[in-house]
């Protein structure tokens, strides 16, 4: 990982792109919590994210129906189950709801903290161009 | 596509569907004592839901959609009654297979369910705004 590369907005996006990636992925969890056979998805970490972003291989997307060549999302994101789901259900669904209303809180909060951050960033900046606050 | 945005619709396919499986829940509860007309008849068959995966085209999401709606096999009950009107020559009157306490444990997993996907709707409208409050 290159951070030096890396200046503090661009992070701050893409940590907002990886929380975002990550809460849809728990919204589908929840609306498939009654479904049988139904496996739990998480998306893989946000280090494996910066990784990857240095080097995007694969074909390259032009429409949402393409399908990625390495089973990422566009956006760098890669999708799979979750082996540690806390519970499997009679009906094959391993989605445990209070598991995913947990991390939808953490990742609702660290959301909240990567775009404040970003507005602080953005006043830092106002500060140093117009010597106001 | 946005990502918060399939947040947003994927949460509402999960509401659609509890909301569907409450109906048919309400559907077995009101007919829970239908009986037949003319001897012999059946009564009103409990109707049973199932859920299935779906992979929204756009977005690439797995939203949650109605598989069907079946009707339970189980045999119906038998009630001694001669003068109801769909007695058989016996005197039995056959008596849906409704069973309310299994309706009404069904009845608060949906609404346990729908409240968790609003609570998702919720989590990701909030997070959508606090995108759009950067422009701010």
């Amino acid at each position: 990982m290159k951070l030096g590369g890396m200046s503090f907005f661009q992070l701050a996006s893409q940590r907002m792109t990886w929380l975002g990636a990550r809460q849809a992925v728990i919204s589908e969890n929840v609306a498939n919590a009654d479904t049988p056979d139904y496996k739990a998805k998480k998306v893989s970490g946000f280090d494996a994210m910066l990784e990857n972003a240095d080097a995007m291989q694969g074909l390259k997307v032009t429409d949402t129906r393409h399908i990625t060549s390495s089973g990422e999302t566009p956006n760098g994101v890669r999708v799979t189950a979750d082996e540690d789901a806390w519970e499997g259900s009679i009906d094959g669904n391993t989605v445990a709801l209070e598991q995913q209303t947990i991390d939808a809180a953490e990742v609702a909060g660290s959301y909240r903290l990567a775009a404040e951050l970003y507005r602080r960033g953005h006043s830092l900046l106002t500060i140093a161009v117009t010597g106001v606050r | 596509m946005d990502t918060l945005k399939t947040v947003l619709s994927v949460a509402a396919s999960g509401m659609r569907a509890q909301g569907e499986r409450l109906k048919v829940v309400s559907e077995n509860v009101a007919n829970a004592s239908s009986t037949g007309n003319s001897n012999g008849e059946d009564p009103y068959r409990r109707k049973i839901i199932s859920f299935q995966e779906m992979v929204d085209r756009d977005s690439g999401a797995s939203m949650v959609e109605v598989d069907g709606v079946r009707r339970d096999d189980a045999d119906f009950q038998l009630n001694y009654d001669p003068s109801h009107p769909a007695a058989d020559e016996d005197g039995f009157v056959k008596v849906s297979n409704v069973n309310t306490i299994l309706e009404m444990s069904n009845m608060r997993e949906a609404s346990r369910s729908y409240q968790a996907n609003l609570n998702m709707f919720e989590t990701g409208r909030s997070m959508r705004s606090q995108l759009l409050d950067l422009l701010k």
